[in-house]
């Protein structure tokens, strides 16, 4: 873009030591102390974490719920995107505007509502007990599936803004080509409209697993201590246990994680287009 | 508001900016770590009037007892913090960590007026008590009755109950206490655990924030839960048929101490603070506002004040405390058993 390399470098320098400074470098001292011991460098502590059974659980449990929210969010993600993206330019915006509202009130606040929601005498457990599913309110509140609930809100319209960007810059004859020699809906979809869009379902489907494994409120409030998340965790060690090194070792395994995720959807992607 | 578009107003704002900005830091500034419960009364109570004597300013840090002490270590050879409040345990690991000093008490003009169990909780004067509480179950009465902390295990409170997590200040003496009421005999509290990991299937939630609990009572989440007295004006509040319990092994508590930071550099405004804090005043508008138990003899509260708070040195006496030093020596293994037992499926 620039003719002169050095200028594009010299502007882009700013911006690049701002971001050593102010995350590199914290990151690399915090990832250093979960790999430091007083005996010197080892994966000690990590082999500690891998053997105690309350922090694999946690970690498998985490990785789980990870795993549902961000299909949950993708599957109706592209059922929104998709209607977003039919509807005309006026609606579009409007559709857009609610998407993007709920990321403007405070996940607090958002959070402690579910709590009223799903609780024994919420709108959920009215439902069910007037409907005649259940004689009993059914215990929602402090369960995986709370977890699951509330994140899946917090983080779709991540998901939906990726797949509605995604979906705009699909040509906009692809779909009635297809449709002309002979496509049902099912193969449009699976054979155009994805391979088309997988770069929005990668970067989509990053934002909301490391969103959903780092997520703190959520999990605090509406699981608790009975369904502990690595990060919960996390705040358990810093906070209570005043251990530090432990709590490293967490947060190194959440970066991995979400590092790893994002290479396998990258991988998943290109593997579709060969 | 026109006056926002002329230039000079910015010139006037500035120069007042820079003439005032000496002014106010010439001012003493007093900086304490607390919890956060009541801090608005006490904004109201005690810190106001105490600015207004001491022409300084209190800068506050909230924070639960470990993370403020996690602070206080990292800034230990040059500390933020002058004055902390902490649970009696947090205290005297403070202590053992050489964060803070003893207090020379004879610098505390209301330290004589202390009930005894107040006037060196932790040790070598390294605290002095500022109130203290009960813990205790609260229940609806309309629906279970509770005289036993074994009573928790009742299968009326299956689905219904909310007990603390071994993370708070109330977990470890609520185990203690179920621990005690089966007989247990080992420090580490093996008996209590096994009780509550045989329960805890029925157990709603293991709760870190006492404060959720009123909400949950209020959408009859949980008919019964184990909280610090602290908590009880807000669910008496609720006009529910919810008592507090007086279970026939006793009750349990705790004892919260106010210390001085080793190297503190207002060590005159820290002693004065103290001894404010301790004061009948202060103690009696800090009671009257249902935050915190008085332990200055000379307070005297109203009988429905009385009631909710814990008050007098007979309550103090019936308390099964855990000493700090056992707390130190054991909570490792609490934390490990209950893991163990109960946080993993």
């Amino acid at each position: 873009m620039f003719d002169n390399r050095r200028i594009g470098t010299a502007l882009a320098l700013p911006a690049a030591v701002f971001v050593a400074l102010a995350f590199l470098l914290p990151v690399g001292i915090l990832l250093s102390g979960s790999v430091q011991t007083p005996t010197g460098w080892s994966l000690a502590l990590f082999s500690e974490f891998f053997n105690d059974p309350l922090s694999v659980d946690v970690m498998w449990r985490t990785v789980r719920l990870g795993a549902w929210v961000t299909l949950t969010s993708a599957v109706l993600g592209y059922v929104a995107a998709l209607a977003i993206v039919q509807a005309g330019p006026t609606w579009k915006g409007r559709f857009v505007g609610l998407v993007v509202l709920p990321l403007m009130i405070s996940p607090v606040a958002r959070t402690y509502a579910w709590i009223v929601i799903l609780g024994r005498t919420g709108v959920v457990n009215q439902a069910i007990t007037g409907l005649g599913l259940s004689a009993e309110p059914v215990r929602i509140l402090f369960t995986e599936t709370a977890v699951f609930i509330g994140l899946v809100q917090l983080f779709l319209p991540l998901m939906v803004l990726s797949l509605v960007s995604a979906l705009e810059n699909l040509p906009a004859d692809v779909v009635p080509a297809a449709r002309v020699l002979g496509a049902g809906w099912l193969s449009v979809f699976f054979k155009v409209i994805l391979p088309l869009t997988k770069e929005g379902l990668v970067t989509g489907g990053t934002l909301v697993f490391t969103g959903a494994v780092t997520a703190y409120i959520t999990p605090a409030v509406l699981g608790g201590s009975k369904v502990l998340m690595l990060e919960t965790l996390l705040y358990q060690k810093v906070s209570v246990n005043n251990d530090f090194v432990g709590a490293s070792v967490i947060a190194a395994i959440l970066i991995a994680m979400g590092i790893v995720t994002h290479m396998l959807l990258k991988r998943a992607a290109k593997a579709r287009a060969r | 508001m026109s006056s926002f578009k002329r230039p000079h107003f910015y010139l006037v704002a500035l120069v007042a900016a820079l003439v005032g900005a000496p002014a106010f830091a010439q001012e003493r500034t007093l900086v304490l770590s607390a919890f956060g419960v009541g801090q608005n009364e006490l904004r109201k109570e005690l810190y106001a009037p105490f600015e207004a004597k001491c022409k300084c300013k209190i800068v506050v840090n909230v924070g639960n007892s470990a993370d403020r002490l996690a602070k206080m270590e990292a800034r230990k050879a040059n500390p933020e913090v002058d004055v902390a409040v902490l649970a009696d345990f947090s205290a005297l690991e403070a202590a053992q960590k050489d964060l803070i000093e003893p207090l020379d008490t004879s610098k505390l003009k209301n330290f004589n007026k202390l009930h005894d169990f107040a006037k060196n909780p932790i040790g070598n004067n390294m605290g002095v008590g500022y109130t203290y509480f009960a813990t205790s179950i609260v229940y609806r009465t309309d629906k279970v009755k509770i005289d036993s902390w074994k009573d928790l295990s009742k299968p009326e409170l299956k689905g219904r109950l909310a007990l603390p997590n071994i993370t708070t200040t109330q977990g470890p003496t609520t185990l203690m206490m179920i621990d005690k009421a089966y007989g247990g005999t080992t420090p580490n509290l093996a008996t209590g655990i096994q009780k509550v990991s045989e329960i805890k299937g029925g157990v709603v939630t293991f709760y870190e924030r006492s404060a959720q609990l009123v909400q949950l009572f209020q959408q009859d989440e949980i008919h019964a839960a184990v909280i610090g007295r602290f908590n009880w004006p807000l669910i008496k509040k609720l006009n529910m048929p919810i008592a507090w319990a007086t279970p026939k092994e006793g009750l349990t508590g705790g004892i919260n101490v106010l210390v001085v930071t080793k190297n503190s550099k207002n060590k005159d405004l820290a002693y004065a603070f103290i001894d404010e804090w301790l004061s009948a005043e202060a103690q009696t508008r800090i009671a009257m506002a249902l935050i915190d138990s008085p332990v200055n003899k000379d307070v005297k509260l109203p009988k429905e004040v009385a009631e909710v708070l814990t008050y007098g040195a007979d309550t103090a006496k019936a308390l099964n405390l855990i000493p700090p030093t056992q707390q130190l020596l054991h909570r490792k293994s609490w934390v490990d058993g209950w893991n163990a037992k109960i946080a993993s499926k």
